[in-house]
């Protein structure tokens, strides 16, 4: 018996028992997955200053424990429900995980500050985005085709002569038609101009040479006379009024830039297979047009 | 869908990089002395100068998800708050699903409002942290990052995570307050498109209350900037951070007001999946309505989003058998998950008109009315998408960008409940127009607080609307409403008080149309009261309107204006409507000891609906039923009129 005892493989089968009836009693069943949960002081801190920053006060011992049942069944179910494989091909937890996988590259890139010299040549290279806009200030006078009809226009060229022989100092007041479309805009560029009258009437007003009445200009409304009694050509591109919007969009750039080579270089470590259906397969072919 | 076309279509979207920015420009709150001393003397020639009045209205989208909200994300939303506004400001930028996307004009404003869910993203690695610095990986990392290889760090980095071998000394855990939120993110990226004077990037975040799917969610908008909004996290809705009750927002929300000094306002929408529990009478959360209820809902909820992509709740026709034009875009089936399919009964404490007149009724019993709200529109895209006009229309969600699906594919179906609602039911719409002093955080969320602002569904139509006891005739024939309505009476969202003997409440009502957009087919004003019984009674009365028509003498009825609508070519023309419509209305069976309000409803003649516009792009046929045309309209905030 004794010398039986003394053979390895048996105590090696016996003592194999013995761990495996210790972890069944400790309720680890067969796996050796920790089924302990400790509640760190860090994690407590972590939990009341999330309420805190919810609800601008400490929270009471019975808000705490709460915080901590609660932090507690989350943990619970999260490990349950990732043994039995619910975290797998689910569309968005893989989806939160490519944002993660992704907001950290944009985080980390962004940790480094473009240098002056960068953000100069960011902007020679875009001088589209960064060209100043010219912009007028302008009075118009208003004449209704819905109200006078067929000689709507007439009445306006008739008006046109009398506003120029008064001058820019003109008193429209009580000229034209009613409307409530501003008889006077303030210095601004064309999508001021446009976002009121439309676009076409912008570009018009755009091309007049100030100081002198022109038109009838048509807008959506009706005819205009206008006055352009201000013109302010488009500033040149000054980097320190540029300074933010620059850096906000060089990093935007260099985000985007880095993103792709990082895919570009994990991509390095697979192997894609692609196996196309067969043409005839129409079912397959309409799930690739699907995945656009 | 295969790895590589996925990865192909990743690389796509980062290699299509930046597309360009408008031009910037100066413009804004320029003041040179000289020219205004040469132009004017001693007193301003121009009758506009030193005008306080807000004479631009600004549009806006206080409600949009990007891929930052969970069910966005969900949906295949790629684009973050960064993109969001950069469309919104004018730029193209590349959706979701590919497709190049620009709006027609820029947005002057937007909210990008997405769901309250906290989550920790990843350490901020070199914010102050020299300990950092005096590892040599981190250096290393540091270092790579400096000379512009920061893909390679971020490579890495993640691969030292994934191996376990990411030095212990600088991880950091969760609680620390290294882990930056995904709210963090979201202040960040709203402070850097806040541009003052030219275009508002709002901080702001949906509290979803959804319990049992009915909708009583609520878009809560900070006036503050980044190092108020950064004091706190978002409202949720799980226990013990959060509550689905609404109660206990306003809570959170007086707690952010007493301890930063900031100030917050809060938006309901989309009642009409509510399930009859968005506006309620009796109780709420299973206690009674009482005064103070009235009283903190009435000081948060200042305004209420009454149109968006699902669906529009102005008024019902089971609510307003006479109103013609109250069966608009509705979505009636049921509530926001389908769950619980919808009952008559259901339907006054989901629409704003009831909720309206519901409002004048507690009043007379509590003192206060909880329901005195302004009214905007918004989209509630779920794209980073605020693009809701009809010719370009980028849907609710990702899969429902433009494609030649949408027009035959179901949105949310729910066999248990029986609910079924189709793609093509989705509506494009709408817009948040609000008349402010100029375009910035402080001065947009001001007018929004005193409630000076309307809804579109769409379209950007220019609209006025001004109640006093002073107006006359004459009025609507003056060169500046504007100027007229604040001198002689309050602006939408105001209020009028115990009218003098003998003199019943007018109206100055002006309305501009969009310029890109289709002219004008009426103005009409809807009255809403409590008569002298008690009753709740409503009215909506045509005022202004297009061309000669007649209202007919026996009905009272004003003729449809028709419609020029091709629905094949999806084209229409302005022939028909007017493109201005102003005039002065009097109340003609006012009672001076009756509650009331009154609001505009200004309507535009019939345009083709997206799905028109679908219908010719795709060459798709259209399912049986769907709706081919639309009448655009604005919906302006009220004014009330309380005898004391």
């Amino acid at each position: 018996m004794r010398s039986f005892l003394r053979e390895p493989l048996v105590l090696f089968l016996l003592l194999g028992g013995l761990l495996f009836l210790l972890f069944a009693w400790r309720g680890g069943g067969t796996s050796f997955r920790s089924n302990r949960i400790v509640i760190t002081p860090g994690l407590i801190q972590h939990l009341s200053s999330g309420f805190m920053r919810t609800w601008q006060r400490a929270p009471t011992q019975a808000e705490l424990k709460a915080l901590i049942d609660e932090h507690v069944k989350e943990e619970i179910a999260t490990r349950e429900a990732m043994a039995m494989g619910l975290d797998q091909d689910d569309a968005v937890i893989r989806r939160r995980l490519r944002q993660k996988l992704e907001f950290l590259t944009e985080d980390i890139v962004a940790q480094a500050a473009p240098t002056e010299a960068q953000l100069q040549a960011w902007v020679n290279a875009h001088p589209d985005l960064y060209r100043g806009e010219a912009r007028v200030a302008l009075r118009q006078v208003f004449v209704s085709p819905d109200r006078r009809g067929a000689r709507a226009r007439a009445d306006a060229e008739k008006l046109l002569g009398r506003l120029r022989a008064a001058g820019p100092r003109a008193a429209t007041e009580t000229l034209g038609d009613p409307t409530m479309l501003p008889a006077e805009l303030p210095l601004g560029p064309q999508r001021d101009v446009s976002r009121v009258f439309g676009e076409d009437f912008a570009r018009k007003v755009f091309a007049l040479e100030p100081g002198r009445w022109a038109g009838p200009i048509e807008s959506p409304y009706g005819l205009h006379l206008v006055l352009v009694f201000e013109r302010a050509d488009a500033p040149a591109p000054d980097l320190a009024v540029l300074r933010p919007l620059a850096e906000r969009d060089l990093l935007a750039d260099r985000q985007k830039q880095e993103l792709d080579a990082l895919y570009r270089r994990l991509l390095e470590k697979y192997t894609v297979v692609v196996e196309l259906p067969k043409v005839s397969d129409s079912t397959a072919a309409a799930g690739v047009r699907g995945a656009r | 869908m295969t790895a590589s076309r996925i990865l192909r279509g990743v690389l796509l979207l980062a290699l299509s990089a930046f597309l360009s920015a408008p031009a910037f420009a100066q413009d804004a709150g320029e003041h040179n002395p000289e020219t205004v001393k040469k132009a004017f003397g001693k007193r301003p020639y121009s009758p506009y100068a030193g005008r306080k009045y807000p004479t631009q209205v600004y549009f806006g989208d206080t409600h949009l998800h990007t891929g930052a909200s969970m069910d966005a994300g969900a949906f295949g939303t790629r684009l973050g708050p960064a993109e969001a506004y950069r469309l919104a400001r004018g730029e193209e930028i590349t959706a979701s699903s590919g497709q190049p996307v620009k709006l027609s004009r820029p947005l002057d404003f937007l909210v990008v409002a997405d769901h309250s869910d906290n989550m920790g993203f990843f350490p901020d690695l070199f914010a102050g942290k020299p300990e950092l610095l005096a590892n040599p990986t981190g250096r290393k990392w540091y270092d790579m990052i400096q000379s512009g290889r920061g893909a390679e760090a971020a490579l890495d980095i993640i691969g030292q995570f994934s191996q376990g071998t990411f030095p212990k000394e600088i991880m950091y855990f969760p609680g620390t307050r290294a882990y930056k939120g995904a709210w963090q993110q979201a202040i960040a990226a709203a402070e850097k498109y806040n541009e003052p004077g030219r275009f508002t990037a709002f901080i702001g975040f949906e509290w979803t209350s959804n319990t049992g799917g009915n909708n009583l969610h609520r878009n809560v908008i900070f006036r503050d900037n980044g190092d108020k909004a950064s004091q706190v996290e978002p409202y949720t809705v799980y226990p013990p951070y959060g509550s689905d009750n609404p109660v206990e927002l306003w809570k959170y929300m007086d707690a952010y007001e007493k301890k930063t000094g900031g100030s917050m306002l809060a938006i309901a929408h989309n009642g009409n999946l509510s399930n009859g529990l968005m506006f309620p009478v009796v109780e709420a959360f299973g206690r009674k309505l009482d005064r103070e209820y009235a009283e903190t809902r009435a000081r948060w909820e200042r305004l209420y989003e009454v149109t968006q992509t699902k669906g529009t709740g102005e008024s019902h026709p089971y609510l307003s058998p006479n109103d013609e034009f109250a069966d608009f875009e509705l979505w009636d089936k049921g509530n926001l998950d389908c769950s619980v399919a919808k009952t008559k009964e259901m339907l006054e404490f989901e629409y704003a008109r009831a909720a309206l007149k519901n409002g004048l009724k507690l009043e007379q019993e509590l003192g206060v009315n909880p329901y005195k709200f302004g009214i905007i529109g918004s989209t509630d895209a779920h794209t980073g998408l605020a693009a809701v006009e009809e010719d370009n229309f980028f849907g609710k969600t990702t899969p429902q960008e433009p494609s030649p699906e949408r027009m035959t594919a179901t949105f949310f179906s729910n066999p248990k409940s029986g609910v079924k609602i189709m793609d093509w039911e989705v509506g494009a719409s709408g817009y948040a127009a609000v008349w402010a002093t100029e375009n910035t955080r402080e001065a947009i969320w001001d007018a929004m607080e005193r409630r000076e602002t309307y809804a579109t569904t769409g379209s950007r139509m220019v609209v006025r609307f001004f109640g006093g006891f002073d107006f006359d005739a004459k009025d609507a024939s003056n060169r500046m409403p504007a100027n007229v309505g604040y001198t002689k009476g309050v602006p939408m969202g105001g209020d009028l008080r115990q009218a003098p003997a003998g003199q019943a409440p007018s109206f100055l009502v002006a309305a501009l149309k969009d310029p890109m957009g289709a002219n004008l087919d009426r103005v009409q004003i809807v009255k809403g009261w409590i008569d002298a019984k008690g009753e709740l009674r409503e009215k909506v009365y045509d005022v202004a309107w297009s061309g000669g028509r007649k209202p007919d003498p026996r009905t009272g009825k004003l003729p449809s204006v028709g419609s020029t609508v091709d629905v094949e070519n999806a084209t229409w023309t302005n022939t028909i409507g007017a493109p201005e419509l102003i005039t002065v209305w009097k109340d003609p069976t006012f009672d001076p000891t009756q509650r009331a309000f009154y609001y505009a409803r200004v309507i535009e003649i019939p345009t083709p609906r997206w799905t028109a516009y679908d219908a010719k792009r795709f060459g798709v046929k259209p399912l049986p039923g769907t709706r081919m045309t639309v009448t655009e309209r604005a919906y302006t905030s009220p004014i009330w009129y309380s005898p004391n």
